[in-house]
């Protein structure tokens, strides 16, 4: 099964003017987007970004062992969001940008913890897509959880439909 | 294949050839614009096409068809099968999805592309093509040409690019519900209109250099929209007179509820 | 657009379900299983219902099918691409001032059932 996101040039480049903004005390800056599902063939399938939530500067809980923790105040945000869209079958993406270039992969706190939020994500959204975007200069990377599986399947190919048209294709490993 | 063979258009930028090469490209309509649009996409280098086109090569196609023959025409060659051999012969390696009938028939394939461009001959088939288009986030390039007058003719034609979150063909005053009506009123007895090579040549060409800039950004516009008209008496294109005065900056006609799988609400 | 909840009750009694869909601005009412009147071939179909002008009509009832009736119909409008799906109409103008939901979908019907 393939699985793919779209999303605009000018989503994009906003996603990106916000995670790349300093913050206060958390070394990364994080965000939640939104997005609807899209039929391909087979059993394939599309993931459309709609728009997307920076996270309030106030809403990060300063702790040092990690690069950046939201708060509960965010977290309940994105629940309702999910919630309230739930009869467009809108999922949620917790998403934020790594240093460097080329392909990101999680680390071990990204592992360890992102994952922890698709469960409450799912109960208020169930017939959504949900999952986890990490970006970087230059590429991206995603994990999608469908409708109905507890299971994580990695994202084959970010397209992002701008001017230039950006291909995050994956090449590595789930 | 020589590195030699995109060498002369190496001014696209250095990762030209790979963006082009990995770029999703579709053609909805392989008549006499699309047929000169599929040969220069091949030239250009685009490998993965995502083509639609039912009908077969008839004489009348012959003085604008690229890539048609006289022999086509009693063999009943399908447009796509003669889309399909212009692509191979440059591009041996590529990957084609070729569906021979109406787009509508077999929807999804195309929504894997990032570009599509239409080269179909009613409103209504572009207002369709840009309703996909916007659900499931495809930049669309659309063609067309019409020849007006029988005492002294005009060819016109235009070229319009209409991408997500950006001015659409209703923003831009092309597609408007009174040229719909006109046309819905017309259905079945608009005949067979005017169509020569030389101005498809000028709008699948104009097209597919948009094609390309969105692929690369080599012209670095960052284009979000374009609409552009052909006076095929003066042999002209400019940006449209209607984008001169156009009062709106941002797109009303789609809301971000219409993109995806339509979700009926309840009621 | 928001339609007053009576009106919307009693379109319900003309279908399965009655559902709202949204595209390029305009909103339709999706009305699966529609009860077609004696004499179609099928009997019943989906439909979308729409309440606004578009494309040169005061409002439009598409079909999911060419639907077979007693009068041969100007179907001009054929595989229309509405909300992913491919749907038909036939050219019958209805024009009413200020129509219930209710009596905008019997009007259409007409079209079926009546010669002009």
């Amino acid at each position: 099964m393939k699985t793919q996101i779209n999303l605009s040039g000018s989503l994009y480049a906003g996603m990106i003017r916000d995670l790349t903004r300093p913050h206060p005390f958390a070394a990364e800056r994080v965000g939640f987007v939104f997005g609807r599902l899209g039929s391909l063939e087979r059993d394939d399938r599309l993931i459309l970004l709609t728009r997307y939530h920076s996270i309030p500067d106030n809403q990060y809980v300063e702790d040092h062992t990690v690069c950046a923790r939201i708060g509960s105040e965010a977290l309940t945000w994105a629940m309702q969001a999910v919630y309230f869209g739930r009869s467009g079958r809108e999922g949620i993406f917790h998403i934020h940008l790594h240093g460097g270039r080329g392909e990101p992969r999680m680390s071990a706190v990204d592992r360890r913890e992102i994952p922890k939020l698709i469960p409450g994500f799912k109960s208020v959204g169930p017939d959504a897509a949900h999952g986890i975007i990490i970006l970087s200069s230059d590429h991206g990377s995603g994990w999608v959880w469908l409708h109905g599986s507890t299971e994580s399947i990695r994202v084959d190919r970010i397209s992002v439909i701008g001017s230039p048209v950006e291909l995050f294709e994956n090449r590595r490993e789930q | 294949m020589s590195v030699d063979r995109y060498s002369r258009q190496s001014f696209l930028g250095a990762s030209a050839e790979d963006r082009i090469a990995r770029c999703t490209i579709g053609v909805i309509g392989l008549g006499g614009g699309g047929s000169h649009i599929v040969q220069q996409l091949a030239h250009v280098g685009f490998q993965h096409y995502v083509l639609y086109d039912e009908d077969i090569v008839e004489e009348s196609n012959l003085n604008r068809l690229i890539g048609a023959t006289s022999a086509d025409v009693p063999a009943e060659t399908p447009k796509l099968h003669l889309a399909k051999m212009m692509v191979y012969r440059l591009q041996p390696h590529a990957n084609i999805r070729g569906f021979a009938c109406r787009w509508q028939e077999r929807p999804e394939p195309l929504r894997e592309c990032q570009i599509v461009l239409g080269c179909v001959d009613s409103y209504k088939g572009r207002e369709e093509i840009e309703i996909a288009c916007r659900r499931y986030l495809m930049h669309y390039i659309d063609i067309g040409m019409d020849v007006h007058g029988k005492e002294r003719p005009v060819i016109g034609g235009q070229i319009i690019m209409s991408s997500p979150e950006g001015l659409c063909m209703r923003c831009m005053g092309f597609l408007t519900d009174e040229k719909l009506a006109s046309e819905a009123a017309q259905y079945g007895n608009a005949g067979p209109r005017p169509q020569v090579v030389w101005p498809n040549g000028v709008l699948a060409s104009t097209a597919v250099g948009l094609a390309v800039d969105l692929v690369t950004n080599w012209t670095r516009s960052s284009r979000t929209h374009a609409y552009l008209s052909y006076d095929g008496n003066q042999g002209i294109i400019r940006p449209s007179i209607t984008l001169l005065n156009l009062p709106v900056k941002t797109c009303s006609h789609f809301s971000e509820s219409e993109v995806g799988d339509p979700v009926p609400l309840d009621l | 657009m928001v339609y007053p909840t009576e009106q919307i009750e009693n379109l319900k009694c003309y279908c399965a379900k009655l559902s709202a869909i949204s595209e390029g601005g305009v909103t339709f009412l999706l009305m699966e299983g529609l009860r077609l009147p004696a004499g179609c071939e099928p009997a019943v179909c989906d439909a979308l219902l729409c309440p606004v002008p578009k494309d040169g009509y005061p409002s439009r009832l598409f079909l999911s099918v060419k639907v077979i009736s007693l009068y041969t119909r100007n179907w001009n409008c054929v595989n229309a691409r509405v909300a992913e799906r491919n749907w038909f109409a036939f050219s019958w103008m209805v024009d009413i001032k200020d129509p219930t939901l209710t009596q905008l979908l019997v009007a259409h019907l007409n079209g079926f059932a009546k010669e002009k």
